[in-house]
Parts: structure tokens; C-alpha cells; sequence
């Protein structure tokens, strides 16, 4: 590619039989970049079109902050792509110019900007997999509705710390806490649930009490919302004018959760699953709601957020394949930093560069279809 | 020869000639950075409680196409390029635009009908969770099933109303 332009100027005094004649006036890495690029912008044309027909075209459609995806990031990682691209158009600047210094420098920093946005999209797929979204079954705990499945599923996986800990054979006071607190879900929250649909299959307790359990475990950020920023902000609010879920309805669940309240006094209790604040969920100090799995990070429960696995289906998928680009363009750059970048190979650059803008041109549309949408 | 030649003037003066200034360059990153900051202003409570999410995401759209075409007319010089450059996009951009609109009646279909079916395996719809919590009584399905026959704006337009208050506080 570095001696296109080299091989158009000579070639006019070679004079043999083969003639070149370029259907574009352009050299012929470029001619195949924007090939490239135009295969390209089919590819994500249709990734991103698949997107927006299964994400309006989906029943539910978890909110950004019930997947725990922070605009911020998105903005930076905005602000850091249009950076490098302003940088590699100066190293292509520098490198017309035969400054060969000054183009590894901005292509240095080129290289480094990618870097960085790779880097905080680690950090962000990082803290969807630490709260149990993943894309995949092995590891994805993601249950659409908090349904018998949902909860069979939630005792399984308490059965299985259970058995594990039990089977120590000298338990520490932490292990015998966790214990404890296993039996104290499994008694306060998915027993009453299970138990009320066994016997109102039809009444819709038993559903009220697994959307709790569901709650409790994984509290989603647009259903707090919903009722309100002083509510939530103040957890000794008197009470909720939404009320109790259960008051009146569920006397043996009630008369349960009391019970339990009196008996049991350990440090690590469940304080607010206890009655009064049922539907106010915890805040962390910078805001973020507090489910068990938080509180309790070895927890790991499955969780229930409508439409959250198609969510996490595309959103790692778009930018999965986004992120696959920007690694070949991090690639593309250690290669050009070893070359010297004058005048000669500032065709190269201009291709990478073609690319990169590609690279950013993507993000530019993914930003605001994944993040504020 | 003389083909081979009339390609060589046309080739350097893509190579050679300086189109931008780095002034220019710099404006342009400004422009984007301020066209991003004016996509970030719909993160905000005070843009969701005033301005319809239709009208939101219009916005979006076309400050994300505005800054697309900046990327392309100047970063990547095709202001500058001579003919050629319609041989390679408008292909593309055709090529694109069939495969989008390939799907609309995939997404007409979808938005408007569910199947039973469909409707008995769906996930739940977040905005009526509320009303379940509460005690209403309200079967699930019923409720999806209502939220269904609105038109999906609207239903979309509760739904993100009720998101992004938090934030403030």
C-alpha cells in the first residue's frame, strides 16, 4: 500500500505492455479502504437496524439505569472517540508535512485515546457482569418476569450456597451468618410467595409476593423512580401513600414476617425487608439502589428485569462488534508507530485514518440509540 | 501512456495539496464536541419532563447525522475528493437504506400485534408493575395486553417519563 503513489508516478515511464488504468483516480489502498468501509457501513447498518426493530418492537424494555449503564461513560467515551480522530487527521497533517516526529507523536496519542476508550468499556461491561447481566446462559442470571420459574430458580441457587456451606466442616461465625441469612430469605421472602400461589393459584398474592422477592433481590431503577425522589431519599418516611403490598391481603405472611422479626436479632439482618419500608429499596451513598445481591455480593441470585436479556443480547453485540473495530484500529496504529511516518507512508495513514473516522462515525450513532434512548 | 499519465495529476493532487487547516480541524472537533454535550442535554430531568421522547429522540437522530456528516465531509476529506466519491458511497448508502427498509414492516408488524402467544410468554411491562405492587389486582396479561393497544409512543413515552428523576437528587 505504501507505494501506490509511487508505482502511478513511475509507472508512466515504464512503458510495457500492461497498462494501469485505475477506474478511480485514487491510489488502490484507498480505492479498497472505502470498499472496505462501504461493506462496512452495510454491516452496521443492518446491527443497528436489527436493534432498533427489536428494541421497538419489545414488549418490555428495561431502562438504562435497571442495567446499570451510566450515560456519563457513553458521553466521555463520545468525547475521547472524536478526540483521537481530531489527533490522527494531525498526525496525517504532520506526516504531508515530512514531519515524521510530530505524526508518532499525535498517532502515539491517537493510540492511547483508543486505549482509553477501550479501557472505561471494560470498566462498563464489568459492571454489568458484576451484577449478573451477561450475554449468554451459563453465566446470565437475567429472568424476564418474576414468575414459579423465578423463584424455583432463586431457591436453587439458596439450596446451593446452603449445601456448600454446610458441608464445611469447621464453620466460621461469617459462614454461619450467611447461613442464617439464607434461611431468612428463604423463609421471609420465597416461601411466602411459593406457598400463597399453592393456595390461591388465582389470587394475585402470590405474583405480588414474587415481584417482592424479585425486589428485594435486584431492585430496578425505573419502578423506584416511579414513586418518587422523596420517597426514596428518606427511608423513615412514615408511610408510602402506595402502601403495603400485602396489608390485608396475606395475614399468614404478615404474622410470618413478624414473627421472625422478634426472634431473630442478628446484626446482619435483612433491616429492610423488614415491615414498614417494603417498597422503598435502599440508596448507596451515590445514589444507587441496594438490592441483596449488592448488600450481599456472594448472593449471587438470579434476577428479574423484563426484556433484560434481548437488552443484553443487542447491547453487547453492538458494542462488542464496535469494540472488535477499535481493537484492530489499536493494532493498525502500533503497526504505523513502528514505520517512519513521513511523506512516503502518508497514504498509510490517511487509510487508517479513513478507518478510525469509521470507527468513531459508529460510536457517534450507538451513543445515543444504546445510552439515551 | 496517456492514460497512465492522466492519472498521475489527479493522484498527487490528492496526496499533496492540503485541503484543511489544523484551524479548521479544530472548529470541527469544537462543533462535535458541542453537537455530543447537545445530545448529553436529553440525559437530563428537566429536558425529559419538557420535551416529548419522540421529539427527544428526533433530535438525537439528527444531531448524531449532523456530526456524522461533519466526520465525513472533513475528517475523512470527502468535501475535498473529486467525482469518485459518489461511485463509492451512493452504492453504500443505497445498499444501507434497502437493508432498513427491509425491516420497517418487521417493526410496523411487531409494534402493532402481538400473538397470544406472544403476549403469555412476554416479560412484563415495567409501567404497570406499579399498579400490581399496589395491590390493584390486576391480572399481568390484561394489563400487557391494554398497554399493547396503545400506540407504542405513548406507552414509550410513560415509560421514559417515569426514568431519570433520580439523578437530581
Amino acid at each position: 500500500m505504501s507505494n501506490d503513489d509511487h508505482d502511478h508516478d513511475s509507472s508512466s515511464g515504464l512503458g510495457h505492455h500492461f497498462e494501469h488504468q485505475p477506474a478511480l483516480p485514487i491510489s488502490r489502498g484507498k480505492t479498497f479502504m472505502w470498499l472496505f468501509l462501504s461493506t462496512e457501513i452495510m454491516f452496521f447498518a443492518a446491527l443497528i437496524g436489527t436493534y432498533i426493530v427489536l428494541r421497538f418492537g419489545a414488549i418490555a424494555w428495561p431502562s438504562t439505569h435497571d442495567v446499570h449503564l451510566a450515560e456519563i461513560w457513553g458521553a466521555v467515551n463520545t468525547f475521547v472517540l472524536i478526540c483521537s480522530s481530531v489527533t490522527i487527521v494531525l498526525a496525517l497533517e504532520a506526516a504531508k508535512k515530512n514531519n515524521s516526529g510530530l505524526a508518532k507523536g499525535w498517532m502515539l496519542l491517537t493510540l492511547l485515546l483508543g486505549t482509553v476508550f477501550l479501557g472505561i468499556k471494560m470498566y462498563e461491561y464489568g459492571q454489568k457482569f458484576s451484577h449478573g447481566i451477561y450475554p449468554q446462559y451459563p453465566h446470565s442470571g437475567i429472568y424476564e418476569k418474576p414468575d414459579v420459574y423465578y423463584s424455583q430458580a432463586v431457591r436453587k441457587r439458596l439450596g446451593e450456597i446452603k449445601g456448600a456451606l454446610q458441608n464445611v466442616e469447621k464453620r466460621t461465625k461469617q459462614q454461619d451468618e450467611k447461613i442464617a441469612l439464607i434461611d431468612d430469605i428463604s423463609r421471609e421472602l420465597v416461601a411466602p410467595a411459593e406457598e400463597a400461589l399453592r393456595d390461591h393459584p388465582d389470587a394475585p398474592l402470590g405474583r405480588q409476593l414474587l415481584w417482592k422477592l424479585s425486589d428485594k433481590i435486584y431492585p430496578r431503577a425505573s419502578v423506584h423512580e416511579h414513586r418518587g425522589v422523596g420517597h426514596a431519599g428518606h427511608p423513615d418516611h412514615g408511610h408510602p401513600d402506595h402502601g403495603h403490598p400485602d396489608t390485608g391481603n396475606s395475614d399468614a405472611a404478615h404474622r410470618d414476617r413478624r414473627a421472625v422479626g422478634e426472634q431473630s436479632e442478628s446484626p446482619f439482618l435483612l433491616a429492610n425487608l423488614q415491615d414498614g419500608e417494603e417498597t422503598v429499596a435502599g440508596h448507596d451513598a451515590s445514589g444507587h439502589l441496594v438490592g441483596l445481591n449488592d448488600q450481599y455480593e456472594w448472593l449471587k441470585l438470579p434476577i428479574m428485569i423484563p426484556g433484560g436479556n434481548m437488552w443484553a443480547s443487542t447491547y453487547f453485540l453492538l458494542t462488542g462488534f464496535h469494540a472488535l473495530h477499535v481493537v484492530i484500529g489499536l493494532i493498525a496504529f502500533a503497526i504505523l508507530l513502528m514505520m517512519t511516518l513521513g511523506k512516503a507512508n502518508a497514504g498509510v495513514i490517511e487509510n487508517v485514518g479513513l478507518y478510525w473516522h469509521f470507527v468513531d462515525l459508529v460510536w457517534i450513532f450507538l451513543f445515543p440509540l444504546l445510552y439515551l434512548f | 501512456m496517456s492514460e497512465s499519465s492522466h492519472d498521475g495529476p489527479h493522484g498527487s493532487s490528492d496526496h499533496h495539496e492540503s485541503h484543511g487547516s489544523i484551524g479548521l480541524y479544530l472548529s470541527i472537533f469544537v462543533a462535535l464536541c458541542v453537537l455530543t454535550s447537545f445530545s448529553f442535554l436529553t440525559y437530563f430531568p428537566f429536558w425529559r419532563s419538557s420535551v416529548p421522547v419522540g421529539v427527544s429522540r428526533a433530535f438525537m437522530m439528527a444531531v448524531s447525522c449532523t456530526k456524522a456528516m461533519l466526520v465525513i465531509m472533513f475528517f475523512m476529506h470527502l468535501k475535498w475528493e473529486a467525482n469518485w466519491k459518489w461511485v463509492l458511497t451512493v452504492p453504500a448508502s443505497f445498499m444501507s437504506a434497502l437493508l432498513i427498509f427491509a425491516l420497517v414492516p418487521d417493526v410496523g408488524l411487531r409494534m402493532r400485534h402481538a400473538s397470544h402467544d406472544r403476549m403469555i410468554y412476554a416479560a412484563e411491562v415495567p409501567a404497570n408493575e406499579g399498579a400490581t405492587l399496589e395491590g390493584s389486582g390486576d391480572d399481568h396479561l390484561h394489563d400487557a395486553q391494554e398497554h399493547l393497544q396503545e400506540t407504542p409512543g405513548q406507552s414509550q413515552e410513560t415509560h421514559e417519563h417515569d426514568e431519570e428523576v433520580r439523578p437530581a437528587a
